[in-house]
């Protein structure tokens, strides 16, 4: 199970502000946990969609905090469209959420 | 009015009277209006919570336009303060006890992972923020912030309206509600004046033979008071409280404040930024310094009403839109020639 990531889109003279806090634990795989290794476990690809067309891909390793803050703008956006984002994890695991533009 | 208040006022009478009986045609009690324009405290048990009421939607757009630029947009920035939210889970609400707080390797400790009471958030965000413009917040606007920040936190939902009788409910799922103690006895509550529970520090009054003034053990040699600059315009100044001046040579604070540098302490401007020195936003020398020479003033004077960030850092300036447009230029002027005192 994830959680929704949480995600604002402001439009200010035609450039879309988006931010956007992902809920995701992140893990290196070089932490250890009770004398055993714990896994990688990491987003490794972000993919930004506004009205089906992709405006910013992100490809990530272990080296991207716990719970990650992004924040990108992208020109072409208006006020009460959609921007979609979806992440993909190491495990193949992925989520999608959307926001509508402010 | 509460029983507090009643106690208070009747106190503050007293003491008026007491005191003009002492000391003839000095001072007089204080008003009903000034008391309870001092008496704001919220309570732990909410004594002294106004009513009103202010809903999750509502706090995001108040959060947008005066918390965000320092605290993030989901409250996890840690640039300028640490964050507000994270670290709690689904159980410390059920338990009442955040267990982040005991492991040792969790990196830092946010304000809903410490904070027991929510009714002590009410109390703070009312009395001390915006940084810049401590109490302009309404009450209903208080009630909407912190109902925007408890659902960033996963506390309430996203309809939630937050009131003075929903927030009784709010705090019962407090992550750290049951995280507080008092055992230590250095607080009134269970445990305080027991035997068991003394303070590990003495602290006994004297009765016989005390010393009549204090003995100044040690102090700074005069050559070593500077060496970190003048302490007293390296702080955020705000009321009444001050540094200590360690430049050499008297330094009369109310003497400097005058036109601009009035200005700049009444807008807020100080809160921010030292005259000499960066506080947490630059200091006004080192702005007239990068731009010495420079037809900057137009710029400049945009980013003090539109806010600006990057430039010195990832600390944002807030946009100051009650500022005037001839203020701004009196103020960015005055910047530009290196804030003299007058």
């Amino acid at each position: 199970m994830t959680s929704p990531m949480r995600i604002r889109a402001n439009v200010r003279d035609g450039v879309v502000d988006v931010r956007v806090l992902m809920a995701h634990e992140m893990e290196t795989g070089q932490r250890v946990e009770n004398g055993r290794p714990v896994p990688a476990w990491f987003i490794n690809e972000v993919v930004a969609t506004h009205n089906g067309k992709t405006v910013m891909t992100a490809q990530w390793g272990p080296a991207v905090s716990k719970n990650p803050y992004l924040q990108f703008r992208f020109r072409g956006g208006a006020a009460g469209e959609k921007i979609a984002i979806k992440w993909t994890d190491n495990r193949g695991e992925s989520r999608t959420d959307e926001a509508t533009i402010a | 009015m509460s029983k507090f208040f009643s106690a208070l006022l009747a106190l503050l009478i007293a003491g008026g009277a007491y005191a003009q009986e002492r000391f003839p045609g000095i001072g007089r009690p204080a008003t009903r209006a000034e008391v309870q324009a001092w008496d704001i405290d919220v309570r732990p048990d909410f004594q002294g919570l106004p009513r009103g009421k202010g809903t999750v939607a509502q706090g995001e757009e108040i959060w947008e336009a005066k918390c965000a630029s320092c605290h993030g947009t989901f409250g996890e920035a840690n640039h300028t303060f640490s964050p507000i939210v994270g670290g709690t889970t689904a159980r410390d609400m059920e338990t009442g006890r955040v267990a982040n707080l005991r492991r040792q390797d969790y990196p830092q400790r946010t304000t809903f992972m410490k904070a027991p009471s929510v009714a002590t958030l009410y109390d703070y965000i009312r009395r001390a923020m915006p940084w810049t413009n401590p109490k302009s917040l309404s009450d209903d606007e208080v009630y909407a912030v912190l109902a925007y920040m408890l659902n960033l936190a996963d506390i309430v939902p996203a309809e939630f309206e937050l009131n003075e009788r929903t927030i009784r409910d709010v705090q019962n799922r407090m992550p750290n509600r049951n995280g507080m103690t008092t055992d230590h006895a250095m607080w009134p509550g269970r445990g305080f004046g027991t035997e068991r529970n003394k303070p590990d520090t003495r602290g006994p009054a004297c009765m016989t033979d005390c010393r009549l003034e204090a003995r100044i053990a040690s102090s700074l040699p005069d050559h070593a008071r500077n060496a970190h600059g003048n302490l007293l315009l390296q702080n955020r100044v705000i009321g009444p409280v001050r540094g200590v001046p360690t430049a050499p040579g008297d330094f009369d604070f109310d003497d400097a404040e005058t036109g601009p540098m009035l200005l700049a302490r009444e807008s807020g401007c100080l809160a921010c930024h030292g005259v000499a020195q960066k506080i947490v936003g630059p200091g006004f020398a080192e702005v007239a310094l990068r731009y010495r020479n420079q037809d900057v003033a137009e710029a400049l004077a945009g980013r003090v009403r539109q806010g600006a960030q990057g430039v010195w850092g990832n600390v944002p300036m807030p946009p100051q839109p009650d500022l005037k447009d001839d203020e701004i230029r009196a103020l960015v002027g005055w910047i530009l020639a290196g804030a003299p005192e007058k």
